[in-house]
Formats: C-alpha cells, sequence, structure tokens
C-alpha cells in the first residue's frame, strides 16, 4: 500500500448511504434479541406461542426499562447514577401516601413526579456545583432517600389494593385487552426521550456535554444546567417508574427499585451506550432492557430454575460487550483517517 | 457610532496563576481585517493572552475593549456573542459526532420549541465545507475519522458560519503535515478575504509569515516587538525571535522597525 488516495476510500464506500452501516450496532442488539427469542421458542413452542407469556414479561419490562431510558441519558453524559431505585421507592411513597391523605387523585402523581425531579436537582447540584463524582454523590443520595422511607415507613408495606379498577389506577396499570398499560407507557417515554435526543437542542447538548465536556463549556453550552436537568428528568422518569411498579404490585414496599438497579444500569451497557459516554441510543436501551426480560420470561417458561437467570444474564451481558468492541473494532479499520 | 479602526484592543492586561505571572501588563491591538502573526516561545503567555480574549480566562488587572465597549472580564458566551471564536490548541470538537453538529455546536439553528433544523444546517455546513475547500467530505461524516488539517478545518469553518469577526487560530498547524499545513493556511487567506480579522499562533514562524499582516512577539508575559510584515522578510523575524530566546531583547539594528519602542 502506498500512499492514500485523494478521494479518501471510505467516502466512496456506502458508508452513509447504507442504513446497515450506519445502524450496525442497533442491528446487532436486536439481532441479539431475535436470536434470544427464537431459541426459546424452539424450546418452549407453545409457552412463546401464548400471548399471555408477552403481557405477562410486559407487566414488568417497564420497571426495567422506563428507568433505564432516562439513565441513558446520564450515561451518555459520561455520568452514572446509582440512586435511582430509591428516588423509584420515594415517588411511589409520596404518591402512596398523598392518596392515603387525600385520595387517589392525579395530585399524588404529581407530587410523585415533583419528588423526583427534586430528587435528580439534589444529585444534579451535588455533581455540578460540589463537583462530586457522580457514583460517589449518588451512593450518598441512594442511602439518604432509602433511609428516609424506611424511617417513614418503619419498614413496613403499605397496601393500595382498595384503588384497584379506578380510572386512574387503570390509565396507569390497567390492560387495554390483554396489552398492560404500562408497556404503552414504556414506549411513550421511549419515543419522546429519542425525539428529544436526535432531534432537539436539549439532545445535542446532553451529547456534547459527554462527548467533550471542556469543548461543550468553550462554545457556551452551560453544561452544568444540561446535567442537573438531565438527573431532574431522570428522577422524575424514576418516580414514575417506582409508582407504576407499586401499583402493579398493589402495595408499597419500602424495598422497591433495588432489583432494578442492576438490570437497569445492564440494560444501558447491552444496548450499546459505553460508559465512558458521547455516545448512546435510547433504541438500544430499549432492545437492551427487552433482552433481560426475554431472558427472565425465556428461562422461567422453558422450566429451570429461576437460579438460571442471573447466570444467562451475564453470559449474554457479556457477548453483548464484545459484539460491541468488535463492531467498533471494524469501523476504525475501515474508517481509516480522512487526510 | 464612529467606524471602529481595532476589533480588539487591551489595557495593561495582567494575568497571574498563583505566583506565575503569565502576562504582564500587555497592551495588544489588532486592526478590522488585519491578521496578526502572534509568536513567541514556549510560556511566553500566548495562549492565556487569546483565551482571556475568548472568556475562557478573566484577567487578573486590565482592561479589554472590543469594538469600543470596555471589558474587565469575558465570558466564552459573551465574547462568542460579539464574534470572537477561538479555535483552540485543545481541539473543541465533539468527535463522536458529525461534521454538521460540530460545525453547529452550542448555535444551533432551531425552531419553534427548540428542535433542530437539521436539514437546514447540513445544507449550510455542506456549503461552507465547500467555500473553505472541504468539500470532499459529506457533512454527516463522523469527526474523529478526519485528520487534524480537517479538524481544524473544521473548526475555522465553524468560525465562519457564526459570521465571527475575530478567529482566534492557537497553534493552528501543529501537528500537521506539510500539506495540510498549506491547507490550513488557504482557509486563513480566506477568512482575510471575507473581511475577518484574526490572530494567528504559531512556534513555526513560516507557518504565520506568510499569511500575517503583522507580527507581535510576546517574551515571558510582555510584547516586546511588533512589526510589519513589509519590513521583515521570514529570516529577519527568525533572527529576532532567536535573539530575544538568547538576550531577552530585539536586536538593535531593528529597532528602528519595532512598532514597540522600548
Ligand atoms: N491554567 C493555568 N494554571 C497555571 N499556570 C498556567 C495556566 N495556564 C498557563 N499557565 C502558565 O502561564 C504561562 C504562560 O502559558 P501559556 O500557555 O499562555 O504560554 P504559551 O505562550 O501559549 O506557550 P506554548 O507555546 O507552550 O503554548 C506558563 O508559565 C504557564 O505555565
Ligand atoms: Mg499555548
Amino acid at each position: 500500500m502506498g500512499k492514500r488516495s485523494v478521494l479518501p476510500k471510505q467516502l466512496k464506500t456506502p458508508y452513509f448511504t447504507g442504513i446497515t452501516a450506519k445502524y450496525k450496532l442497533q442491528i446487532a442488539i436486536l439481532a441479539i434479541f431475535l436470536m434470544l427469542w427464537l431459541i426459546f421458542f424452539a424450546i418452549n413452542p407453545s409457552g412463546f406461542s401464548n400471548p399471555y407469556t408477552y403481557t405477562a414479561m410486559f407487566s414488568v419490562a417497564p420497571f426495567t426499562i422506563i428507568p433505564a431510558l432516562s439513565l441513558t441519558y446520564v450515561i451518555i453524559l459520561g455520568e452514572i447514577d446509582l440512586s435511582f431505585p430509591s428516588v423509584m421507592a420515594l415517588g411511589a411513597l409520596v404518591l402512596t401516601l398523598t392518596w392515603k391523605t387525600f385520595g387517589p387523585t392525579p395530585l399524588g402523581l404529581l407530587l410523585a413526579l415533583s419528588a423526583g425531579l427534586l430528587a435528580g436537582l439534589l444529585n444534579g447540584i451535588l455533581i455540578t456545583k460540589f463537583q462530586i463524582p457522580s457514583l460517589i454523590a449518588t451512593i450518598g443520595t441512594m442511602f439518604l432517600w432509602r433511609g428516609f422511607i424506611l424511617v417513614v415507613t418503619q419498614g413496613y408495606g403499605i397496601p393500595l389494593g382498595e384503588y384497584r379498577g379506578l380510572p386512574i389506577y387503570e390509565m396507569l396499570v390497567g390492560r387495554i385487552g390483554i396489552i398492560p398499560v404500562q408497556i404503552i407507557w414504556t414506549v411513550i417515554i421511549a419515543l419522546v426521550l429519542w425525539v428529544i435526543l436526535n432531534f432537539h437542542k436539549f439532545g445535542a447538548y446532553v451529547y456534547y456535554t459527554g462527548d467533550n465536556r471542556i469543548a461543550a463549556k468553550m462554545l457556551g453550552i452551560n453544561t452544568d444546567k444540561v446535567i442537573i436537568s438531565v438527573y431532574m428528568i431522570h428522577g422524575a422518569i424514576a418516580a414514575f417508574a417506582g409508582v407504576l411498579a407499586t401499583l402493579e404490585m398493589a402495595t408499597f414496599w419500602p424495598a422497591l427499585g433495588e432489583i432494578y438497579l442492576m438490570k437497569s444500569i445492564a440494560s444501558v451497557i447491552v444496548g450499546g451506550t459505553p460508559v465512558t459516554g458521547g455516545i448512546g441510543t435510547i433504541f438500544g436501551t430499549f432492545i437492551g432492557g427487552l433482552i433481560l426480560e426475554l431472558i427472565e420470561t425465556g428461562i422461567l417458561a422453558v422450566g429451570v430454575t429461576g437460579f438460571w437467570i442471573r447466570l444467562v444474564h451475564g453470559l449474554v451481558i457479556i457477548i453483548a460487550l464484545i459484539a460491541q468492541v468488535l463492531i467498533r473494532r471494524s469501523e476504525m479499520r475501515r474508517m481509516r483517517v480522512v487526510e | 457610532m464612529p467606524e471602529e479602526k481595532y476589533i480588539v484592543e487591551t489595557v495593561n492586561l495582567v494575568k497571574r496563576f498563583g505566583d506565575v505571572v503569565a502576562l504582564k501588563g500587555v497592551n495588544f491591538k489588532v486592526r478590522v481585517n488585519e491578521i496578526v502573526g502572534l509568536v513567541g516561545d514556549n510560556g511566553a503567555g500566548k495562549s492565556t493572552l487569546v483565551k482571556i480574549l475568548a472568556g475562557v480566562y478573566a484577567p487578573t488587572e486590565g482592561e479589554i475593549i472590543i469594538k469600543g465597549q470596555r471589558f474587565k472580564r469575558l465570558t466564552p458566551r459573551k465574547a462568542y456573542e460579539l464574534g470572537i471564536v477561538l479555535v483552540h490548541q485543545e481541539r473543541t470538537l465533539s468527535e463522536n459526532h458529525t461534521i454538521w453538529r460540530n460545525i453547529f455546536m452550542g448555535r444551533e439553528l432551531t425552531g419553534p420549541l427548540g428542535f433542530l433544523k437539521i436539514s437546514e444546517m447540513r445544507e449550510r455546513a455542506q456549503k461552507l465545507l465547500k467555500e473553505i475547500g472541504l468539500k470532499a467530505i459529506p457533512p454527516d461524516f463522523p469527526v474523529k475519522y478526519l485528520s487534524g488539517g480537517y479538524k481544524q478545518g473544521v473548526q475555522i469553518t465553524r468560525a465562519l458560519c457564526f459570521e465571527a469577526d475575530l478567529v482566534i487560530l492557537d497553534e493552528p498547524t501543529i501537528q500537521l503535515s506539510l500539506a495540510e499545513v498549506q491547507r490550513v493556511l488557504e482557509y486563513v487567506r480566506e477568512l482575510k478575504k471575507r473581511g475577518k480579522s484574526s490572530i494567528f499562533i504559531s512556534h513555526n514562524i513560516y507557518h504565520v509569515y506568510p499569511v500575517a499582516d503583522k507580527f507581535v512577539i510576546l517574551d515571558r508575559g510582555r510584547i516586546v516587538g511588533e512589526f510589519l510584515k513589509k519590513d521583515l522578510t521570514p529570516d529577519d523575524l527568525s533572527h529576532i525571535m532567536i535573539s530575544i530566546a538568547r538576550t531577552g531583547r530585539v536586536p538593535p539594528e531593528y529597532r528602528e522597525i519595532n512598532l514597540i519602542s522600548s
């Protein structure tokens, strides 16, 4: 090989015309999902052709996927949040107490979302104004809110079954035919976050703040404001997910959210958003979350013990990560520097 | 308002970083549509001076006059609004994102509700890239796959796009191949043609010389020399620089043409 040609080679290749190349990573994630589904289907065809299998899956998947969607923004910023499970519980508790005191009105939801916003604001301020690394700051707030909830509830659950069947209840976690309403909320939140990330100025600033914070600052982007806003949105969405989970179970549990911590983070990672920040997709997270839920549903439907779930989760996370590295490497090779 | 002769002027600018005094009373001026070559040894204070002009640092003492307005300090946003764009020594690019996104970074064209006017930005980016001679690259190309010269080109295109009046280039030719240096020099000439002013910082006087109208020599936080291009050859400039590095002074035979009397 001699000198590089005048017109860079990769500009002649259909990199930008081929959808497949541009969305390779997302297609790979989707392929992993479909492959897993095929495997489970092959092992248990009757279970996986039964619509109620999916009703069951989609009734619980939102509690992992919804917080993972907004967590994607946080991770694109190059930050992390460990406090969202506590914020889920905080939002749910605020709704529970409001409903118990004032009755089941939208006020409870409004206050729950506000609690999420405030929890996000606190995280954002700790991270930007006090410059505490997000890992540390959100460990602090994780304990703070969980402790607050335990103190308030004394560790007891609060039943909410009496509100079942009310319009507001059914709007949040009811069923439309066999479709759980919460999966529709999940899709709506995903669409809104996807549109903002890709087509709105705020989404662009989230990307730039994560990709090159110094550059973003120098170009006049208020990165602190971006970070605080993302944590607030994430807080509100986590609170909403907590409300949904609580209503689905018809009981407020003080430990609510803890099982979603690693699953939600894993959804983002499996979905192709690297923890180094700057890039990432909502679509990837959505499918990433579905992959983890499918594994749970699949393993139970196949009839082996639930202990296998973690093992397969681990395997799939590792496979997805390796696939991502390979795809990025091959792109690097193909897209050698243009001179 | 009378026509301003200078686009930017500093008055007795002092900058301290703890015990280090990076600038010791600098009076620096750039005329409208003038390219100033700002030269000086490592640590002379070149980057510090231009960062103050771009609002990155606040001066410890002194004033900045831009288009007749006086400031004690600027912020990056304020400097931007005043039409000053700094193409940094450190790259201000979001490397994972496309060229058009980088060109409009921080100044996106938006419609109602803050949604991006993507096709408009892409088209304008394409047009500007073409004008500046980067036409072979589609605006959807990720910046990380561009070479250093092209990356500088993207940053300069950004400055053009923002209708900047003063484009500051801090070591834009560092680590570039010969052909790429020529390309960057072309970009700078393009700025001049469009009536912009520019400050061009480089260690290599053979990079500065062809494009600059005037040379300002900074030495340990002080301006020690200011020469017009018509009074000097590149070898003269080189000679002066070496002498300043050795003795801290402009050699006597050049004192006559030095606009700074000392
Ligand atoms: N952020 C900072 N904190 C502390 N000292 C600094 C800082 N920035 C610059 N300095 C000091 O100020 C002096 C001038 O630095 P400056 O970067 O302006 O020089 P320069 O002329 O741009 O040098 P170079 O040619 O190496 O880029 C140096 O002694 C440097 O160490
Ligand atoms: Mg410098």
